[in-house]
């Protein structure tokens, strides 16, 4: 079973399907992105046990029993509005994974400094450069 | 394939041991390994701290804010890869993770894969190792490696203990490992001893989330000082003063080492 | 009314000349400055649905039956495929079907570079199809690679003919020069590497078939698919909602959606071609390398009397000239300027534009060399650019429709100013300095564009056009633009595009276009559905009576306003202009380099939404320092084949490596161009980075970069050289 935004799905897939497989073909949740699909770029984080965590590299097998938030969990959490009001978005694609990871790092430390942020959110590569609005983004945050 | 994910060390058996997954699952994919079995060790290799001894199957991003632990591994865990590398890479994984060497990763039949040419030497090897590199010339790039070889620690298997250099060795014409494990023995902790003082100084190609060009890790007791070194040999490197051998197109290393070695000895 | 025109159509430097109906662009600008919503920050319009996973992008659309495609890419540089054997593989389990070698053109036999498409299998999961190419059975022959574009140019492998371009007597230039410096520049390959990969999912609907492609060009697809197909251009549906970037890479059909269009045929599905990001570095284009032989004479009084280039674009396999020269021509008044540009096919893959193609590299090197000048003749670097600023285009004499590149140098001042300052903080090992330059390129757009605009009694508006937006935010542009010109609130207006369907024809995005190119069409569009609302309220008897009032009469009828875009102002140069300001650190016994500051200044007439604005030019600014520092695709000096195709070896920028950026536009409407004045932006910014922070370490360290990236190799040389040269200053 995996439990994903406080749901329990029943995993049909393979062992060796990733949890990003699972999350995005067998779930269709579809807000995980998946870019490079080995780790390298920080499209598909999800949070495991509130934990940043690579999905595409992840086993889903490995994480029956563990809480998977991915982006749908986090739709309300006021770093969305964040991250639309700071403009820290172009294309969009790699956001629903900066946004999961700022989550966490704002939900262990609610005031990041800079140097913080930029440490906590250098897996995920954003191509349209939108990083100082990010930044902006997460230090202007209003939980 | 199966997974297996055993709750004593009884239970393991055969198979490919998978903790964080950062390394084999990426190799899994890629064909690299192969694996009928997969064993979740999680559960049955140790995490956490015990006073001089540390789990090995504690994270990176629970070390690098660990104030228990030298300040050379916590440095070399901070600027090891990304955060969510960070957050899922255990330890002992990081330990036995392979080169970067693109050949390698590209599946060319090198050395390491068994064959009989280092492609590197000949192509592009500008990442590549500056000590050791005659017969494989891809560089080690554990930051945690290093900053353990300099602090001496001591590597408990699930059959022995030794020390953390001779985890590694050369791969050689008849057998291509880099590491001296056996079959089916997983690293259980690793005990670093205490030191006077420790620094791990790095020089990469992004502010953050690269893999070393050349890591330094230096550490003193009393007035010895025990200087190792990553991403500049087939294994973490224990400098002891001995002249690089660089190839044509990564000499630059060699200047990069030799100011970051002084700096970490000052900063003693 | 429309009007046939003979006009010069640009494309990121490319021109040809063209037949066009055009409709007369009847509208007076809006005044300068900020008006009620064009001019101020807003808000995407599509940011929740981004930022939440709810957009739906092409790599996540799953269509009933959908099958999935696994395409099998030459692993030679240059080879031919003597025989292939299909059949193993059609019996896998899960497959449906599979295509090889001339099944359709873009499946071929003979390899010009790693990564062209040999062969394709779908099946019902990915997973199937790629263990399915595993099966196939193939015989190749290896051949020789061709990899060095000098010797490519020696042995007459080129994409075409030399271009030679000169004006004056570049000779008598030199001759008369007071001072000449020269230098051997050379750029490294770089990936576009946008985050959603290349992909298509084509269905077969009827006698038609619809296309939902991650695409920078909703209507070439649709007529590149028409014609590769045979089809009549109404019988393809392009959908493209949401992307996820593209910088050029992203405006052709390329062989996934053809792959796909004939699987979907052969099994009567729709079918999803897919690339993963280990394909998309080595099939899908790239900024192509280059070498660059300059040479710049002037007087002592820093008056440029010759500019001299010798170019070589490593365009790869195929793909075209892109105008590194172009810099050389248009930056600077000088009266002889002469270039050769070479295009070098070799057997790596295919250039495709990226982000002002041929202008970043030209720029790096020429304005790198202005400063080695600068240095020379103890010159101000900005006073020097003032000096030769060219008041008009002297590549073709014609004026340009508006420039305010002094402006920019006018307001870099105090940025520039903080050089002194900034040297001050160097330290033994660490040592500080500040460069700049100067940036020129295209971005007028033009015609034809079409919008439509529908106004309900709810006086609600939607805007609708067949246009896409890549991430730029020009969605959000045009629900600015038609909110005031109707003068209805920002949230009473939608954007309805992404499909070929629903709307009429756009412009392509790139070359910096789609706002010049589509804003005026919806301000037009807007201003008809205006007009008639204003008509309405005068039978009314309230002339003066606001929109919402007039409209809620209408009940179910609506208003439908109808634009277009006006042509370019004729016998003139539409260009952008800019400047940027770099501060960087360099350790000068490691060679790490950080960019500490960047401070850019651009010209590019009317800004519709400030806030977007500033999101384009730092992610420029960001593209040009992984182009100036840390990208570089590899490939084995032997055979050719690519080493770098995994984001861990390609190394893009992250958030730490980027430093403060401060962003102005001067926001000066170009009188001469469209109902708007306003240029793009999409490209200007990344134009200028490199050389700015180039000249930055040059005023640090004393070295002079002559290469791209900036790795810790090329820093140590030039620091080492510098070194030499110095010591050899001392011993004379």
């Amino acid at each position: 079973m995996l439990n994903v935004n406080g749901h329990q799905y029943e995993l049909k897939a393979s062992v060796g399907t990733t949890l990003a497989e699972a999350l995005r073909d067998e779930l269709r949740l579809t807000g995980t992105k998946v870019a490079c699909a080995e780790g390298h770029c920080g499209a598909c984080t999800v949070l495991v046990d509130g934990v940043p965590t690579l999905s595409c590299i992840t086993l889903a097998h490995t994480v029956e029993g563990a809480k998977v938030t991915t982006i749908e969990g986090l739709r309300e959490h006021p770093m969305v509005d964040a991250f639309v009001r700071s403009d820290a978005l172009q294309c969009g694609f790699c956001t629903p994974g900066q946004i999961v990871s700022a989550v966490a790092l704002v939900e262990s430390t609610p005031s990041p400094s800079d140097e913080q942020i930029r440490h906590a959110m250098a897996g995920n590569i954003c191509r349209c450069g939108a990083y100082p609005r990010i930044e902006e983004a997460i230090r202007t945050w209003q939980g | 394939m199966e997974l297996k994910r055993p709750s004593s060390l009884a239970e393991v058996g055969d198979g490919l041991a998978l903790a964080g997954g950062t390394e084999v699952v990426p190799l899994l994919r890629s064909g690299i390994l192969s694996a009928d079995t997969l064993v979740d060790v999680r559960g049955v290799v140790p995490a956490g701290i015990d006073g001089t001894t540390i789990g090995a199957a504690a994270t990176l991003a629970e070390l690098e804010v660990d104030p228990q632990i030298p300040g050379a591994l916590r440095e070399a865990c901070r600027l090891a890869a990304s955060p969510q590398l960070r957050n899922m890479g255990t330890l002992a994984g990081n330990l036995l993770q392979s080169t970067r060497c693109w050949y390698w990763r590209l599946k060319w039949p090198c050395r390491l894969h068994g064959g009989d040419e280092c492609f590197a030497i000949e192509g592009e090897h500008r990442e590549h190792a500056i000590f050791a590199n005659d017969f494989c010339a891809s560089a080690h790039p554990s930051d945690v490696a290093a900053a353990l070889l300099a602090l001496d620690a001591t590597v408990t298997t699930t059959s022995r203990t030794f020390g953390i250099g001779e985890l590694y060795r050369l791969s050689t014409d008849d057998d291509r490992n880099t590491t001296t494990l056996e079959d089916g023995e997983l690293i259980l902790s690793v005990d670093v001893p205490p030191c006077d003082a420790s620094v791990y100084l790095k020089a990469m190609d992004r502010k953050r989330w690269s893999f070393p060009i050349v890591g330094v890790a230096a550490v003193r007791r009393g007035s010895e000082t025990r200087v190792a070194l990553a991403g500049v040999a087939p294994v973490p490197w224990l400098y002891d003063g001995s002249e690089p051998t660089p190839l044509p197109g990564n000499a630059y290393k060699v200047e990069i080492l030799d100011a970051l070695v002084r700096r970490a000895r000052a900063a003693l | 009314m429309a009007r046939l025109i003979r006009t010069e159509k640009e494309v990121e430097g490319r021109y040809e000349e063209v037949w066009i109906v055009v409709e007369e662009d009847a509208l007076d600008q809006w005044p300068a400055g900020p008006l009620k919503i064009v001019g101020r920050d807003a808000l995407r319009v599509d940011g929740y649905e981004r930022a939440r996973g709810e957009a739906v992008y092409t790599a996540d659309l799953e269509l009933p039956g959908m099958l999935h495609t696994a395409v099998l890419r030459s692993p030679h540089a240059h080879a031919r495929v003597r025989s292939i054997d299909l059949s193993k593989a059609l019996a896998a389990p899960g497959v449906h079907a599979a295509i090889g070698p001339r099944d359709i053109p873009q499946l071929v036999d003979e390899c010009g570079y790693q990564g062209v498409a040999v062969a394709a299998v779908c099946a019902d999961s990915y997973g199937h199809a790629r263990a399915a190419l595993a099966l196939i059975d193939f015989d190749w022959e290896v051949r020789e690679p061709l990899l060095d574009p000098d010797e490519a140019v020696a042995r007459k492998s080129t994409i075409a003919d030399a271009r030679v371009r000169e004006r004056g007597d570049a000779d008598k230039g030199l001759a008369e020069a007071d001072v000449v410096v020269e230098g051997e520049f050379r750029t490294q390959v770089v990936l576009h590497n946008s985050m959603e990969t290349h992909q298509a999912v084509v269905q077969w609907v009827g006698d038609g078939i619809d296309v939902y492609i991650s695409t920078q060009y909703i209507w070439g697809i649709r007529d590149e698919v028409a014609e590769g197909l045979g089809l009549p251009g109404d019988k393809v549906r392009v959908v493209c909602n949401y992307m996820g970037g593209g910088f050029g890479s992203k405006n052709g059909a390329d062989d996934y959606t053809f792959i796909a269009a004939e699987l979907a045929k052969r099994t009567g599905r729709p079918v999803k071609c897919a690339l993963t990001r280990r394909e998309e570095n080595v099939a899908v284009g790239n900024r192509n390398a280059t070498i660059q032989r300059l040479k710049v004479g002037a007087k002592s009084d820093g008056t440029l009397t010759a500019l001299v280039g010798e170019y070589v674009n490593a365009v790869g396999w195929s793909g075209w000239n892109a105008p590194t020269d172009g810099p050389l021509h248009t930056l600077y008044a000088c009266a002889n300027v002469r270039s050769t540009l070479h295009g070098a096919k070799i057997n790596t893959p295919p250039m495709k534009a990226f982000r002002a193609p041929g202008f970043v590299e030209g720029t790096f090197g020429l304005e790198s060399l202005i400063d080695e000048l600068a240095a020379k003749l103890d010159l101000d670097p900005l006073e020097l650019r003032r000096i030769n600023h060219a008041d008009h285009d002297a590549s073709d004499d014609r004026p340009f429709s508006s420039k305010n590149l002094l402006e920019c140098y006018r307001r870099a001042e105090p940025h520039w100013e903080r050089r002194h300052e900034v040297r001050t903080r160097s330290t033994e090992t660490v040592k500080r300095g500040v460069g700049m330059a100067s940036q020129i390129w295209y971005g007028g757009g033009g015609p034809p564009s079409y919008a439509w605009v529908r106004v309900g009694s709810d006086g609600r508006a939607t805007v609708v056009t067949a246009m896409q937006d890549i991430g730029t935010g020009t969605k959000t542009a045009m629900a600015m633009i038609a909110a005031e010109e109707l003068g209805i609130p920002l949230d009473h207006v939608t954007v309805s595009l992404g499909d070929s369907s629903r709307g009429p024809y756009a412009a392509i995005s790139a070359g910096s276009s789609t706002t010049p190119s589509m804003g005026p069409a919806v301000r037009a569009a807007a201003a008809d559905a205006r007009r008639q609302i204003e008509e309405i309220a005068e039978q009314r008897g309230t002339p003066d009576a606001p929109l919402a009032e007039v409209v809620a009469m209408l009940e179910d009828a609506q208003i439908l306003g109808k634009g277009a875009r006006g042509p370019n102002p004729t016998g003139m140069q539409v260009l952008t202009f800019g400047v940027q300001v770099a501060e960087v650190a360099v350790d000068i016994e490691t060679g790490e380099i950080w960019v500490e500051r960047i401070a850019a200044v651009h010209d590019v007439g009317r800004v519709i939404n400030p806030l977007g604005a500033r999101s384009q030019i730092e992610g420029g600014i960001i593209q040009g320092i992984g182009h100036t520092l840390s990208e570089e695709r590899l490939h084995d000096p032997r055979s050719g084949t690519i080493l770098t195709t995994t984001l861990d070896a390609y190394r893009l920028p992250t958030i730490a490596d980027v430093p403060e950026i401060h962003s102005e536009l001067v926001d000066e409407p170009d009188t001469h161009l469209t109902n708007l004045g306003s240029k793009g932006l999409g490209e200007p910014p990344i134009v200028p980075t490199a050389a700015a922070i180039a000249n930055a370490i040059r005023d640090a360290t004393g070295a002079d970069v002559r290469q791209l990236p900036i790795s810790r190799a090329e820093m140590l040389r030039a620091l080492k050289e510098a070194r030499e040269r110095s010591g050899a200053k001392a011993t004379v």
